[in-house]
């Protein structure tokens, strides 16, 4: 066995012929520096919702990657993002988790920043700086490109990266799974509750995997299947559907987005939910009699976890949340998980899904803790000289997956597997690590956008 | 106590002398224990007269009165 001297991102690291993913790319200090600039600096980042800053002034921290940013609305409404770190030297001007402001000011030298952005105050402007610094070189550091949809901020440090929804491509219904109402209405949802904020010692891709679709993993919550945390205090969610349903893993190719979802039959009636709550019930069985009656919603549909690449966890209906894997070293990751609600729902169905959604998610969560527990020793386990030299195994169901994959008239978009029988397959986490790789050894966006090429090769070819 | 003034506390209607003798009224306080925002009404310099601009709180040497 030859020693190991590996010192940075290689591409036979990652092999699609195989399967085979060294070990190197969790726990490599130095592959860690280069996916920061490769990945976290170029591609879209979730940065929270609308609803944490509804008034003027109102701003919310979040993160880029290991960076620290303000999300904000201004004084005239606009929402910005700006890098937390004064042009001056660099200390953070704001050290809140959130709350309204008029100014941002940096307690090292007292440097102030407007709401958006604008340098506004420096300290013995006339007498030190003879009034000839030029403040607007100055303001805080904005980013490239800023995509408000259905309420959710995203945001990307790259001009060059193409617009959000092309970024998502075919992938955005599984988001508005989220986003829109439980009764199909559009971006209905609302944060419930503050974010929830914990760090892990492992690297950041094992939940970003995990969420992918690891449906194989399923033993791990075997405790909890057994101890009934769902809503109607059975089994882990109130899924009666899943006895009909297709299951599936869609990949989209390209994007390194991915997820688990079911498909019910053509005409099928809501199964009965939440029944240890008559409120609650009624109040699900309303939205999806509404949901099958809207046009545009889709009501056979059904959200389970995904990922949007490189870091952003989706889990659409049970709980209803989205869980960002902040980076926070090659060792550490630092978790934050936003929980979502129907805007216009009831009180006591909103109390009703927060005790659900804590008891399941979120670092007291049930469910959480074996994910946790299972991703930490894993990280612990592969960080040794030997234990690097033996890679894992992504071999399950290779060459399988669909295109252009149909039942009863729904066709779903990407390479898709059908779980029902299978029950489980890679082809999510060779989705994410195939994108993670165009990434890690793309010179520009040109290059991390084959489905132009191929738009523009159909174009000419169509003349 | 030192003789240093807590421009946090403030509020807005306030007259100010600054250290280069300007006079100043406090237009609006972002509480921030380092700014306010002020508008000349006296000042050496004439162009700054009836301006608005962001007034450093070591630049304030001592409060007037309310308006």
């Amino acid at each position: 066995m030859p020693m190991n001297d590996m010192r940075g991102y290689q591409p036979s690291l990652v092999d699609m012929t195989t399967g085979l993913i060294s070990r190197e790319i969790f726990v490599n200090e130095d592959i860690y520096a280069q996916e920061q600039e490769r990945v976290f600096a170029r591609a879209w980042l979730f940065i929270g919702h609308e609803s944490q800053i509804p008034n003027p002034g109102d701003f919310f921290v979040s993160r880029m990657g290991e960076e620290s940013v303000i999300l904000c609305r201004d004084r005239a409404s606009e929402v910005h993002v700006f890098l937390n770190s004064c042009r001056h030297r660099g200390m953070k001007v704001c050290r809140y988790d959130d709350g309204n402001a008029t100014v941002f000011t940096c307690p090292y030298h007292g440097w102030s920043f407007g709401t958006d952005g604008a340098l506004v105050g420096v300290p013995f402007f006339r007498e030190a700086y003879h009034s000839e610094l030029d403040k607007s070189k100055y303001s805080l550091v904005r980013v490239a490109q800023l995509c408000r949809y259905k309420g959710t901020v995203w945001a990307t440090w790259d001009a060059a990266a193409p617009p959000f929804l092309e970024y998502l491509g075919a992938f955005t219904g599984f988001l508005d799974l989220i986003l829109d109402g439980w009764d199909g209405r559009e971006g209905q949802a609302e944060l419930l509750g503050g974010v929830q904020k914990w760090i892990i010692p492992c690297n950041w891709k094992f939940p970003a995997e995990n969420f992918s679709g690891d449906t194989y993993h399923n033993i791990s919550h075997r405790s909890v299947d057994l101890v009934g945390a769902g809503p109607s205090g059975r089994s882990r969610r109130d899924y009666g559907e899943l006895n009909v349903a297709r299951k599936l893993h869609v990949a989209i190719p390209d994007r390194g987005h991915q997820t688990i979802t079911y498909v019910l039959p053509k005409d099928h009636e809501p199964q009965p939910a939440y029944q240890n709550s008559p409120e609650v019930a009624e109040y699900f069985r309303h939205c999806e009699e509404e949901r099958r009656r809207r046009p545009g919603a889709n009501p056979r549909l059904m959200g389970a976890p995904g990922e949007i690449f490189p870091n952003v966890a989706l889990l659409p209906r049970q709980p209803r949340t989205l869980a960002v894997w902040h980076p926070k070293n090659a060792h550490e990751t630092e978790v934050w998980r936003f929980f979502f609600v129907d805007r216009d729902a009831p009180r006591p169905v909103k109390n009703f899904l927060r005790d659900y959604y804590i008891r399941y998610s979120g670092p007291a969560g049930m469910t959480e803790q074996d994910d946790m527990e299972n991703w930490n020793y894993a990280h612990a386990a592969s960080r040794g000289v030997i234990a690097r030299r033996y890679p894992y195994t992504y071999e399950m169901g290779m060459g399988r997956a669909v295109e252009d994959w149909e039942w009863e008239g729904l066709r779903m978009p990407g390479r898709v597997i059908d779980l029902t029988k299978a029950q489980a397959s890679e082809e999510p986490m060779r989705n994410l690590y195939g994108r993670w790789a165009q990434f890690m050894e793309a010179g520009s966006w040109d290059e991390l956008m084959p489905w132009r090429q191929s738009a523009i090769g159909k174009a000419r070819a169509a003349e | 106590m030192s003789g240093a003034i807590n421009v946090r506390t403030i509020p807005a209607g306030t007259r100010v002398t600054l250290a280069s003798g300007a006079e100043v009224e406090v237009v609006s306080n972002p509480q921030d224990g380092v700014w306010l925002v002020g508008r000349y009404l006296t000042s050496d310099d004439p162009t700054l007269v009836g301006a608005e601009d962001m007034i450093f709180a070591q630049d304030v040497v001592s409060l007037r009165d309310q308006g």
